[in-house]
C-alpha cells in the first residue's frame, strides 16, 4: 500500500523564555492510503503538534516529515499554503468557519483559491453540502447553524480539493454525544469512500472507530493498534444517501 | 470570492463601517477645502486681474496699484510714449479720487475713479450706458442707495475738500448714466465714475495731468514680461507690474492661508491614515484566528492581504465622494467668512474647487488609506498558523 | 509724532566725504538696515524724489518694529525724520496728517474728545480704540475663520475618537462577557470604561498641549523669520489649555459611554460568538 504519511524522528521543542519545552520527541510513523488513523493521549502529549507538522501549518525543529511522497518540513511559505490547498484537508475543534459567508461559500472558498470558475465551485459546493448531508442549509451563515452542522460544513470544506489527506483535531471537542456520533459516522463514511483519515481525540468512542490508533505521551508514540474490525461500530444518522442507494 | 467576503465583512460590523466611513469623509473634507484654499485666491485673483484683459499696470515707482493715495505726473505723455509700442492694443489710465454728495441730513461720500469710458476695465455695466459727455457720471448700487438716488437723475456732487476750510475745489451737476458693478471693489463700497479729464477739473490743479494708475492691453501673443521690462526701463517714474507679479505679490501677502492650508491639508491625510490603520488594525486583530484558519486551508497570504485591502479600499471609495459633497459644503461656508474682508472684490474667492487638483488630493487619501491597510494586514497573515489557532482557542 | 512717508522717499547711501554741514539725524528700522547695509552713523541722503537734491543725515539709531498685525506681509521701510526736516523735504509746509495725544488719564479720554471736535477747525479727534476696532476688521474675519476651522476640527475629532473608542472597546468583548459572566454589573463595568476613556482623553489631551506648544512656538519662529516682524501669531494660553482637556474629556467620556453601552446590551454569550 502506498505511504501518504512518512514521519521520522520528528522533534518539536517551544522556547519558553529561557526555557525548551520539547513538544515531540522523535517521533517515527507511517500513515498508508485510506488508513484511518486516531492519536490520542492524555492532554500535553504532543499530539496537536504532530497533527500540526503533519498539516504542514507549523515546521519541526528538526526530523522528516513527507505526505504523499513530498518532503513537506522544509516548505517555503507559498509552497506550504499551496501544499495545504491541494493535498491537505484541515477540521478543527472549533470549526473555524467564516462567519461572514454562508455554507456554500464558506466551501467554496478553497475552491476559488485553487482557481476554479464560478460556476464549477458552486456545484462542487453543493456536492459536498449534499454528501455531508446539509443540501437544504447552503445559505445559512455558521450563526444560523447548530454545531453538529457547521462542523459538517468543515468538513465539506477540508474535502473541497480532493485532498490526498484528512486532518481533524479534536473534531468532536465542541460537540453534543449524539452530535458526535454523526460525526464519527460520518468519518467512518470518508474513509470508506477511500479518504486517508488522521484525527486526535480525546473521545472514546471517534478513537474506537478508527482502524489504528497510536497512543503518545510526553512527546512519544507509546503504542501503535491496529484495531479488530469487528470491535467497531458504524451508525450511520442523518446522512444524505450513497449515490448508488438513489 | 474574496470581493464578497470583504463586503460581507463591512455589513456585519455595520456600526464601525458607517462610523469609519464618516470619519475618513470628513479627513476627505477637510484635505479638499484645504486644496481648494491653497490655491483658490491665487486662481481666482488672476482671473480677476486678466477678466478684462488688461496684463500689464502702471503705478507710482516704488508702489502697488492703488496701495498708497501717489500719482504719477505727466500722465499724458507717459500714455502717449505707452500707447505708441507697437504691442499695446490699449491703455486705460485711471485717476482716483473721492466724490462727496450732499443728502438730507448728511454728506456721502464715495470712491471715484475717473476713466476714458472708452477703454475703461475698472466695472461692467448693469444698466444704462458708459459716460459720454463730461457731466455724465456712472455709480454702483451701493452708492445709489446711500445718495437715495436712480439711473437717470442728476446729483450734486464735490470734490477735493479742504478740512481746513471746510471748501471744495470744484463741484458739479452730474447725471446718472450707468448703473455698474465695479471689478476691483468690494461689493458694499461706494464708488463712482466719471471722465477722468471733470474728475481732474473737480480736483483743482492738484490732480492736473496725473494719474493714479493705468491699466495695458496687450495684443494676443505678445511677450508680456519682455514688454514688462521695456516699459519699466523707458518709465522711470512708474513701476511697471505684470500679473505674474501681481499674482506673486498676493501669494507673499497671503502666504499665511496658503501655508495654513499645506499644514491642515497634511494633517488630515496623516489622521485619515491613522484612522484607516486603527480600523484594519482592530478588524484584523479580532479575525486573528479567522485569518489563520484560512491560512491553514491554503488560501495565500497575499490573497488574504488583498481581501482586507479590498475592504479598506470599500471604504474610501464610499467615503471619498460623501467626503466631496461635504468640503464643497463647508468651503461654501468658510468662503463666506473670508468672503468678509474689508475691501476684498467681490469677485475674489478663497476657496476655488479645480477638479483636477481637488481629484489628486482625494485620490492621495484614497491610496493613503488603501496603503494604510498593507503592514497590518501583512503581518497578521504572517502570524505563524498553529500558535494563532492556540491562541485563538484559549483566548 | 509719525508723518507718512510720501512713497517717493528714497535713501541712498552717499560718500562719507559728502559735506560736513550741521547733519540732522534720523532713526531707521531694522529691516532697513539690513537690507541696506546700513548702520549707526551712516552718513545718507534723503530726498522726496530720485534725482532731487536732498538732504545728507546721519543714522542714529535702529529700530525694531512694533508687533504690528497691519504691518505683516508689507514691505515697507520706517524712517524716522525730523518733523520740520521731512515737512521741508515733502514741501508740505506747516502741515501734518495727524496727532496723537496722550490723556493724564483713561477717564478723561472722552472729555478730550469732546471737547476738541467741539472746537475742531478741519480735522477730527477719535479714541484710538475706536480706530483699532475700525482697523482691525481683518483680523476679526480671521479670527472667524480660525473658529470655524476649530469648529470643523471639533467635530471630526469628535467622530475620530467615537471610531476609535468602538473599534478598541469592541475588541475587548470577550473581557466584557467574562466579567458579565462572572456577575460584575453592567454598571462597574460602564464605569471601568468610561473611567479608562477619561484617562486616555486627559492623557492624550495633555500629549497634545505639548504638541500644540511646540508647534506654536515653531509657527512664530518661522512667520516671524518670514515677515521679520516681533509679532507673535501664535499664543498657547492657560484658558486655551483648559478648553482643549475639558473638551477631550467630555468627548472621550461621551465616546467611552456609548462604546461600553452597546457592549454590556449584548448578550455575553453572543460577545462570545455563540
Amino acid at each position: 500500500m502506498t505511504a501518504i504519511v512518512e514521519v521520522r524522528d520528528l522533534v518539536r521543542e517551544y522556547r519558553m523564555g529561557e526555557e525548551r519545552v520539547p513538544a515531540l520527541r522523535g517521533v517515527t510513523f507511517t500513515v498508508h492510503q485510506t488508513e484511518y488513523v486516531a492519536i490520542v493521549g492524555p492532554s500535553g502529549c504532543g499530539k496537536s503538534t504532530l497533527l500540526n507538522l503533519l498539516g504542514v501549518i507549523d515546521r519541526p525543529t528538526s526530523g522528516t516529515v513527507h505526505i504523499a511522497g513530498e518532503r513537506v518540513d522544509q516548505l517555503g511559505d507559498a509552497r506550504a499554503t499551496e501544499f495545504r490547498l491541494r493535498r491537505i484537508g484541515f477540521v478543527f475543534q472549533r470549526f473555524y468557519l467564516l462567519q461572514a459567508l454562508s455554507a456554500r461559500e464558506n466551501v467554496e472558498l478553497p475552491l476559488a483559491e485553487a482557481g476554479m470558475s464560478s460556476g464549477e465551485r458552486r456545484t462542487r459546493a453543493l456536492e459536498l453540502l449534499e454528501y455531508v448531508g446539509l443540501g437544504r442549509r447552503e445559505r445559512h451563515r455558521p450563526s444560523q447553524l447548530s454545531g453538529g452542522e457547521q462542523q459538517r460544513v468543515a468538513i465539506a470544506r477540508a474535502l473541497a480539493n480532493r485532498p490526498a489527506l484528512l486532518l481533524a483535531d479534536e473534531p468532536t471537542g465542541e460537540l453534543d454525544a449524539r452530535t458526535g456520533a454523526e460525526m464519527i459516522a460520518l468519518f467512518e463514511r470518508l474513509n470508506r469512500d477511500g479518504t486517508t483519515v488522521v484525527v486526535v481525540t480525546h473521545d472514546e468512542e471517534l478513537a474506537r472507530a478508527a482502524k489504528r490508533v497510536i497512543h503518545m505521551r510526553d512527546g512519544t508514540i507509546i503504542d501503535d493498534v491496529r484495531a479488530d474490525p469487528a470491535d467497531r461500530r458504524v451508525e450511520p444518522v442523518g446522512l444524505a444517501p450513497e449515490p448508488h442507494e438513489r | 470570492m474574496l470581493a464578497t467576503l470583504a463586503i460581507a465583512s463591512l455589513i456585519r460590523h455595520r456600526t464601525r463601517t458607517v462610523l469609519a466611513i464618516l470619519g475618513v469623509a470628513v479627513s476627505a473634507a477637510m484635505l479638499l477645502d484645504m486644496v481648494m484654499l491653497s490655491s483658490g485666491m491665487r486662481e481666482s485673483f488672476r482671473g480677476l486681474l486678466l477678466s478684462q484683459g488688461f496684463q500689464l499696470r502702471l503705478s507710482p515707482r516704488g508702489t502697488l496699484p492703488f496701495d498708497t493715495e501717489a500719482t504719477i505726473r505727466g500722465a499724458d505723455s507717459l500714455l502717449a510714449v505707452v500707447r505708441a509700442r507697437p504691442d499695446v492694443v490699449a491703455a486705460s489710465p485711471v485717476l482716483g479720487g473721492q466724490l462727496h454728495f450732499p443728502t438730507q441730513g448728511a454728506t456721502v461720500t464715495a470712491s471715484a475713479l475717473g476713466i476714458e469710458p472708452a477703454v475703461q476695465g475698472d466695472y461692467e455695466l448693469v444698466a444704462g450706458r458708459q459716460p459720454g459727455a463730461a457731466d455724465e457720471i456712472v455709480a454702483n448700487d451701493a452708492t445709489l442707495r446711500a445718495i437715495g438716488h436712480v439711473l437717470g437723475d442728476t446729483v450734486h456732487a464735490a470734490a477735493g475738500y479742504d478740512p481746513q476750510l471746510r471748501t471744495y475745489s470744484g463741484e458739479r451737476t452730474l447725471r446718472i448714466v450707468g448703473r455698474v458693478r465695479f471689478i476691483y471693489l468690494a461689493l458694499d463700497q461706494r464708488a463712482v465714475a466719471l471722465p477722468i479729464a471733470t474728475l481732474r477739473a473737480m480736483n483743482g490743479p492738484t490732480s492736473a495731468d496725473r494719474i493714479s494708475l493705468a491699466m495695458v492691453k496687450l495684443r494676443p501673443g505678445a511677450d508680456v514680461e519682455r514688454e514688462r521690462a521695456e516699459l519699466h526701463a523707458l518709465l522711470p517714474r512708474v513701476t511697471v507690474t505684470s500679473t505674474a507679479q501681481a499674482l506673486e505679490q498676493v501669494d507673499q501677502r497671503l502666504s499665511y492661508f496658503r501655508q495654513l492650508a499645506v499644514i491642515l491639508g497634511s494633517v488630515s491625510l496623516v489622521v485619515g491614515f491613522l484612522l484607516v490603520t486603527t480600523l484594519v488594525t482592530v478588524s484584523v486583530n479580532e479575525r486573528i484566528g479567522e485569518i489563520a484558519v484560512m491560512r491553514a486551508i491554503g488560501v495565500h497570504r497575499w490573497r488574504i492581504v488583498g481581501q482586507i485591502l479590498l475592504e479598506s479600499s470599500a471604504l474610501m471609495l464610499i467615503a471619498a465622494p460623501l467626503g466631496l459633497g461635504l468640503g464643497l459644503a463647508t468651503a461654501r461656508w468658510l468662503d463666506g467668512i473670508l468672503a468678509s474682508f474689508p475691501g476684498l472684490p467681490e469677485r475674489i474667492d478663497f476657496f476655488l474647487f479645480q477638479p483636477r487638483a481637488a481629484w489628486t488630493a482625494l485620490g492621495l487619501l484614497v491610496v493613503s488609506g488603501i496603503l494604510a491597510g498593507i503592514y497590518p494586514s501583512w503581518r497578521s497573515a504572517s502570524l505563524p498558523i498553529a500558535v494563532t489557532l492556540r491562541q485563538d482557542a484559549v483566548g | 509724532m509719525i508723518l507718512r512717508l510720501a512713497p517717493l522717499l528714497l535713501l541712498a547711501v552717499a560718500l562719507s566725504a559728502a559735506p560736513a554741514q550741521e547733519t540732522r539725524s534720523i532713526t531707521i528700522d531694522s529691516r532697513l538696515a539690513a537690507d541696506a547695509h546700513l548702520r549707526v552713523g551712516d552718513r545718507v541722503v534723503v530726498a522726496a524724489a530720485t534725482g532731487e537734491v536732498g538732504d545728507t543725515v546721519v543714522v542714529a539709531a535702529i529700530t525694531q518694529r512694533r508687533a504690528d498685525p497691519a504691518e505683516i506681509a508689507r514691505g515697507e521701510y520706517r524712517v524716522r525724520l525730523h518733523l520740520g526736516q521731512l515737512q521741508s523735504l515733502l514741501g508740505y509746509g506747516d502741515r501734518v496728517d495727524r496727532f496723537a495725544i496722550a490723556t493724564r488719564s483713561a477717564g478723561v479720554t472722552g472729555d478730550a474728545v469732546s471737547r476738541i471736535n467741539a472746537a475742531a477747525f478741519g480735522f477730527r479727534a477719535h479714541r484710538s480704540s475706536d480706530v483699532a476696532v475700525e482697523t482691525s476688521k481683518t483680523f476679526a474675519v480671521v479670527s472667524r475663520f480660525h473658529r470655524a476651522i476649530g469648529t470643523i476640527t471639533i467635530v471630526a475629532s469628535a467622530i475620530f475618537l467615537l471610531c476609535i473608542m468602538l473599534l478598541k472597546v469592541d475588541e475587548r468583548r470577550r473581557d466584557v462577557a467574562a466579567l458579565r459572566l462572572i456577575g460584575c454589573s453592567e454598571r462597574t463595568i460602564v464605569g471601568s470604561v468610561v473611567l479608562e476613556a477619561a484617562a486616555i482623553a486627559v492623557l492624550g489631551s495633555l500629549f497634545g498641549v505639548v504638541v500644540g506648544g511646540t508647534a506654536s512656538f515653531l509657527v512664530n519662529r518661522h512667520y516671524q523669520a518670514v515677515y521679520r516682524t516681533p509679532l507673535r501669531f501664535s499664543i498657547v494660553t492657560g484658558d486655551i489649555v483648559l478648553l482643549a482637556v475639558a473638551l477631550a474629556l467630555v468627548l472621550g467620556i461621551v465616546a467611552g459611554w456609548l462604546a461600553a453601552r452597546r457592549l454590556v446590551r449584548t448578550p455575553p454569550l453572543a460577545l462570545f460568538g455563540r
